[in-house]
């Protein structure tokens, strides 16, 4: 499978040529770890000096990547500085949070936007069809920040939900029923927060693709023969507008570890995107490397399950050899 | 339709003049500070006192009123009336940063204030530093989205037109740089920008940065339609008979990449203003006393701000109408590309 | 919101008969405890703090962090405390103490009976095992520092079961102060890793409850990532209050990370916290405000003992390539110049913008919030740009046309101002300096920098022309603040690196400084550190800006909620917090 096993080889290389990145970045960013006990004056500098050589911080930038490469294709991705523990489990156990509101985001968005695109495309300049078109052009515009602090003075004010973590103090003596029912509260402003930008955008993109393909002469063809509206839908439209829909769901699915970084900040959900940015401004380097490298992976992956998924799907490609995802834009 | 396209643009236009003759339309400088009236509420605008109704409002002035709670609440001090002027003469400012003049769309007679948007933590007049946050703001937006545009088109042109490998590895960085851990590059730059620098050179080695990361959209879809419209046949023809490279590009293949170009513009400013908004709002973008949407958004961290001062989201209602406005013109501009193309 | 806390609440009481927390043990004879004779209250209940970041160790003697430090505090013991109220020493662990004549050996009397959380007798070989692991150079622990007097390490001596002898390589003041904040280490669980090198590895966060103990008023109880931690009452807890009820009074104290302080206003509000400390000035008087809260017990405790400055480069450049700033140099060496600066900064402005009129400000590096230390002789000029003008006129500064300043060469002043742009409050200082210098002419950039960045520059690089900081805070006493105004030490922030005085009130400071870390007696050290901030306040190293109030506040039904001024502000006496509320019985003693 030539178009696979380049795709694989793409994504090998991208990984290698990030985690490359990082380094090399992080030399940039002046400062180190141990650098805020230099304000206490009761610390010596020489104590300062042993701790970083401990952590060999000290070494040349060659040498501290070609170690951690070595370790990293035993998946053992370093030692965070500040945790006293490795990085793979502190990273993991995040990760499983972030991944907990992405996902849910995700298909709340997926099942919202692609019926809602669909129903508008077919009704269009319909009532329904212009409210959606009014708020999704709204909340496209709208910067993301400004959104998630307009919801979360609403919720604080008005004391709707509960503000911040992932379960209240008390969840270890709720019956499973009100766990449950805990989470979902707290997950309530984030998620929606997510849902609201993303179906605005996916809205559009499902409407407009599938209008194109409204437009096409074999549906007018088909439609001429006398197709009923719904195996119109399902068997001539929807396939072709499935595409650049595909290309959409794999830049979604790229972004799962990485696109709620500034929402987990503002709701203070325990997710990667706290963790890593204290990891970024303490400088705790082996912990932002690897959860860079993460979420590049979900980035690489998630485009390559694209790549596959259209490969299943749209024939051209196959035929073609070498095709291309739509793009986004 | 043509109507609605009209009046849209020049909305816009009109939007980005006021915002360019932010000296002019703003009553006050946005950097002084009045030390006496941190967040004051917006000075409300009154036809009728006691003598009956006027044409031409007036306001009063603010004072605080201290509670033993050191809470700054303020009252109107119904002394003394202070009338509304228009075209009046205010602080000292250049206009488009050319020319000297004091005149100002309307004010009023010191001591009184027409603060239509409040005042902020340090006292200086909203209102005046939403149109110059503006500048900073929108100029961000239009410097970074044209860098993003120029060096994507050239980058995807030639991947696009040079094809296979060049395009592999085009595509291959491309996909690299949406990866890229931002967040580190930004704080290497800001930590690497000389201390010297005047704001204005922060401003542009900033707009730089966004503007360089975000070339990979564009410079994938020119390349997309380079590598389309590189076997038309009227190309194809015109390669036959000779037609050197640069002369297929810059006469056949260029002119259908420039609609293209103009919407993802109209796309991209809205975003590029997103990102400068966040950015500032994180401390990692334009930087006091230099006011920008992003900055002055900031404040509304503080959990006393959020919920106490609520003029102080005005900045963000400014983003919503740019965006919303550059938005409906990505529209106009898309549609009317289909129209043509088909 | 308020209903799903209370039902919660219900099903905790019912549910505490079975998630028992350990109710307290009964005294044995021998066991030698501490009474509290002013301490009383009733047991039961559990309480919440906010912090600010997530812990990240629970092993004292590799903690940086203070966050990981309010945690640890509450689990580990020490053998002389330092009351945060009155900020004096008393006996802890060690019932008494003997100071030899020459002021250099402590022999400390151990409480006897006492007891680990686990249960493990306490004894002098784990004083000498905890003090041989701070001492160790191979563990690299922040506090070994404290215990090395020039050069020297403190020696160390078991002279029988419960008595422990330390020997200080010269006298040192206050030396008893320097035994708050090291916890005494169990050596039945600790000894092995140790022995095996892997010590910095021991108690991480994840960390088995059987596996970590201490002589605290609580235990670990659980740990949630990202989350939470559970302490729970520490059955053996070698305090007692009034009654003779062993504390602590709590069943649990629960540590919720919430991050940003904004985020800790906003869940102290919802009522998901029950403690909340260092607020700002806008959110105390927000919760102050609020209906809700009436009955909430908000605390202004005054002053702190931080101080924020404006600091000036005057580090020596030579061999750097920081021409620039060289060149500026010549303006920040001048004292006048910075005389004229300290005379036109507006304090009043940033008191009330700043710290909301809750702070108070500074003209020397001890503030009001010290009682003990402050000198009060110390002129508090008012702001005066005319004075300000007049000390630059005799500088041989002047003025052009546009009103900007020139120095005597005729070169514009201009220079900029580093500030961490994660600190609101420092940034807004900035900025108010910014218009209050260009009330003289001069032109200032303001320019944020990420912390560590900051850092970087005024450590490493000196790569910067000023900067607005802050220090302080951590002791009343003025030995930890020996390396900021020693000449060699590593604080030293105006000039770092010096070997020897750069000018005369620098090695006079110096001598001061020396002087009143070895004399004993309190009014004499007190004379030569008045003497000490009399010459700092007039030659300026660093231009005093203001400091903040420690504002804490806590719900109604929080019971001896004491917050201090002193580090850790509201948890010090996390022993004798109890839940106020509906009659609980006592747990009563087993």
């Amino acid at each position: 499978m030539n178009y696979i096993g380049r795709r694989l080889v793409r994504a090998i290389l991208l990984l290698i040529g990030v985690s490359a990145l990082c380094f090399l970045l992080t030399e940039m960013a002046p400062g180190s770890f141990f650098d805020e006990m230099r304000l206490n004056p009761q610390i010596s500098p020489q104590t300062i000096a042993a701790l970083r050589s401990r952590y060999g911080l000290d070494q040349p930038l060659i040498v501290r990547y070609g170690r951690w490469m070595k370790s990293a294709l035993h998946a053992d991705l370093g030692y965070s500085i500040a945790y006293s523990t490795p990085v793979t489990p502190l990273l993991w156990s995040r990760a499983k949070n972030t991944l907990l509101l992405t996902t849910t985001a995700l298909l709340l968005t997926w099942m919202i936007a692609v019926p809602l695109g669909v129903w508008t495309a077919a009704r269009r300049g319909g009532l329904l069809d212009k409210t959606v078109s009014l708020a999704s052009a709204f909340f496209v515009s709208v910067p993301e920040l400004v959104i998630a602090v307009a919801l979360l003075a609403i919720v604080v004010r008005w004391r709707i939900l509960p503000v911040g973590g992932m379960v209240s103090a008390d969840f270890e003596v709720f019956s499973a029923g009100a766990k449950l029912q805990d989470v979902i509260l707290h997950l309530a402003l984030p998620v929606s927060i997510l849902v609201l930008c993303e179906t605005a955008v996916i809205v559009r993109h499902v409407r407009a693709s599938v209008l194109e393909v409204l437009g096409a002469r074999y549906i007018e063809v088909a439609r001429g023969f006398g197709t009923s509206p719904t195996r119109l839908l399902f068997r001539h439209v929807l396939p072709v507008a499935a595409n650049p829909a595909v290309s959409l769901l794999g830049f979604s699915l790229a972004g799962l570890l990485s696109g709620s970084l500034m929402v987990e900040m503002v709701c203070g959900w325990p997710g990667l995107g706290p963790l890593l940015l204290e990891a970024t401004l303490s400088r705790d380097l082996y912990l932002v490397i690897g959860g860079i490298i993460f979420s590049a992976l979900f980035m690489v992956g998630g485009n390559f399950v694209a790549d596959v998924m259209l490969l299943a799907l749209d024939p051209r490609i196959r035929r073609d050899g070498d095709g291309d995802r739509a793009d986004a834009s | 339709m043509r109507a609605k396209t009209a009046i849209l643009v020049a909305v816009l236009v009109g939007l980005h003049l006021v915002l360019l003759s932010a000296g002019f339309f703003a009553p006050y400088d946005p950097t002084t500070q009045d030390r006496e009236l941190p967040y004051a509420p917006p000075t409300r605008l009154h036809f009728e006192d006691d003598s009956g109704f006027h044409l031409r409002p007036f306001v009063y002035a603010w004072t605080s009123v201290l509670d033993g709670n050191y809470s700054g609440s303020y009252e109107e001090d119904r002394s003394h009336e202070y009338p509304v002027h228009f075209v009046v003469q205010g602080p000292r400012y250049k206009l488009f940063g050319v020319f000297e003049t004091n005149v100002h769309w309307f004010g009023a007679i010191e001591p009184g204030r027409v603060l239509l948007f409040g005042t902020d933590g340090y006292g200086r007049d909203e209102f005046s530093r939403v149109l110059f946050g503006g500048q900073i703001s929108v100029a961000a937006g239009l410097t970074a989205t044209f860098i993003a545009l120029l060096t994507g088109s050239v980058l995807g042109i030639i991947a696009g037109y040079y094809g296979r490998w060049v395009d592999e590895t085009l595509m291959g960085v491309t996909e690299l740089f949406l990866s890229l851990p931002w967040l580190y590059f930004l704080l290497g730059v800001r930590a690497f920008l000389p201390l010297h620098l005047s704001t204005l050179r922060t401003f542009f080695l900033l707009t730089g940065v966004i503007g360089l990361i975000g070339w990979a959209r564009p410079a994938r879809l020119v390349r997309g339609l380079v590598l389309s419209s590189r076997n038309r046949n009227y190309v194809l023809a015109a390669r036959g008979f000779g037609g050197s490279d640069v002369y297929l590009l810059r006469r056949h293949i260029l002119p259908e990449t420039f609609g293209v170009l103009l919407t993802q513009a109209a796309l991209l400013v809205p975003k590029y203003i997103a990102a400068e908004v966040t950015l500032s709002f994180f401390g990692l973008g334009v930087s006091e006393p230099v006011p920008s949407w992003g900055n002055m958004l900031s404040t509304l961290q503080q959990y006393s701000v959020l919920i106490s001062y609520g003029w102080l989201w005005a900045p963000a209602c400014a983003v919503i109408v740019t965006s919303v406005l550059y938005s409906y013109l990505a529209d106009v501009l898309h549609s009317q590309l289909k129209s043509h193309s088909t | 919101m308020k209903l799903i806390r209370l039902t919660l609440h219900v099903c905790l009481l019912t549910g505490a008969c079975f998630a028992a927390a350990p109710v307290p043990d009964a005294a044995k004879p021998g066991e030698e405890l501490a009474r509290m004779a002013d301490v009383s209250g009733h047991y039961g209940g559990h309480l919440t703090i906010g912090q600010r970041s997530e812990p990240k160790t629970l092993n004292p003697v590799t903690v940086t962090d203070a966050v990981s430090r309010e945690v640890i505090g509450r689990l580990m013991g020490d053998l002389i405390e330092i009351n945060r109220s009155t900020q004096q020493t008393e006996p802890a662990l060690a019932k008494s103490w003997k100071i030899s004549p020459d002021g250099r050996a402590f022999t400390l009397q151990l409480r006897k009976g006492i007891r680990f959380s686990d249960g493990h007798l306490f004894d002098a070989d784990d004083v000498v095992f905890s003090f041989s692991v701070y001492m160790d150079e191979a563990v690299d622990s922040p506090q070994r520092d404290l215990l090395i007097i020039d050069g020297k390490p403190m020696v160390v001596t078991k002279l029988d079961q419960y008595t422990v002898q330390f020997v200080l390589p010269r006298p040192y003041a206050a030396a008893e102060r320097l035994f708050d904040g090291l916890a005494m280490l169990p050596k039945h669980l600790l000894e092995k890793q140790y022995r095996d090198g892997h010590f910095a590895q021991a108690w991480s966060l994840n960390v088995q409850p059987a596996e970590i103990a201490g002589l605290g008023p609580f235990r670990l109880k659980q740990y949630v990532p990202g989350q939470r931690i559970v302490v729970e009452r520490n059955p053996y807890y070698w305090k007692v209050d009034r009654e003779n009820q062993r504390l602590p009074y709590l069943d649990e104290l629960v540590f919720l990370f919430v991050g940003s302080e904004d985020a800790q206003v906003m869940r102290f509000e919802a009522g998901e916290t029950d403690i909340v400390s260092r607020l700002s000035a806008e959110n105390y008087n927000l919760l102050s405000r609020e209906k809700s809260h009436a009955g909430s017990q908000l605390a202004d405790m005054g002053p702190s003992l931080e101080y924020n400055f404006l600091l000036f480069n005057l580090n020596d450049l030579s061999g750097k390539k920081l021409d620039q700033v060289a060149r500026k140099q010549a303006w920040f060496r001048d004292l006048r110049f910075r005389q004229a600066i300290s005379a036109a900064v507006d304090r009043d402005s940033i008191v009330r913008l700043v710290y909301g009129a809750r702070g108070a400000a500074l003209w020397g590096n001890v503030g009001p919030g010290n009682k003990l230390w402050i000198n009060q002789n110390i002129p508090h000029p008012p702001r005066s740009v005319e004075t300000a003008r007049q000390i630059l006129k005799s500088a041989g500064y002047s003025w052009n046309s546009a009103g900007q300043l020139l120095d005597a060469a005729g070169r514009p002043v201009e220079f900029s101002v580093i500030t961490s742009s994660s600190n609101s409050q420092r940034m807004k200082m900035a900025t108010l300096l910014q218009d209050d210098l260009s009330h003289l002419g001069m032109q200032i950039h303001v320019v944020p920098l990420e912390f560590r960045a900051m850092i970087d520059r005024v450590f490493q690089s000196f790569d910067y022309d000023a900067a607005v900081m802050g220090l302080g805070g951590g002791d009343a006493d003025p030995n930890p603040e020996m390396n900021v105004w020693a000449s060699a030490g590593t604080s030293h922030l105006w000039h770092l690196g010096e070997v020897q005085p750069a000018s005369d009130w620098e090695r006079e400071l110096d001598q001061l400084m020396q002087q009143q870390m070895v004399t004993l007696d309190y009014a004499k050290r007190k004379q030569l550190y008045d003497r000490a901030q009399e010459l700092i306040a007039q030659n300026l190293p660093f231009i005093f800006l203001g400091t903040p109030n420690i504002l804490a506040g806590a719900d109604s039904r929080v019971g001896n909620f004491h917050p201090a001024v002193l580090d850790p502000y509201t948890l010090w006496n996390a022993d004798e917090l109890y839940v106020r509320g509906p009659a609980q019985e006592s747990a009563g003693v087993r």
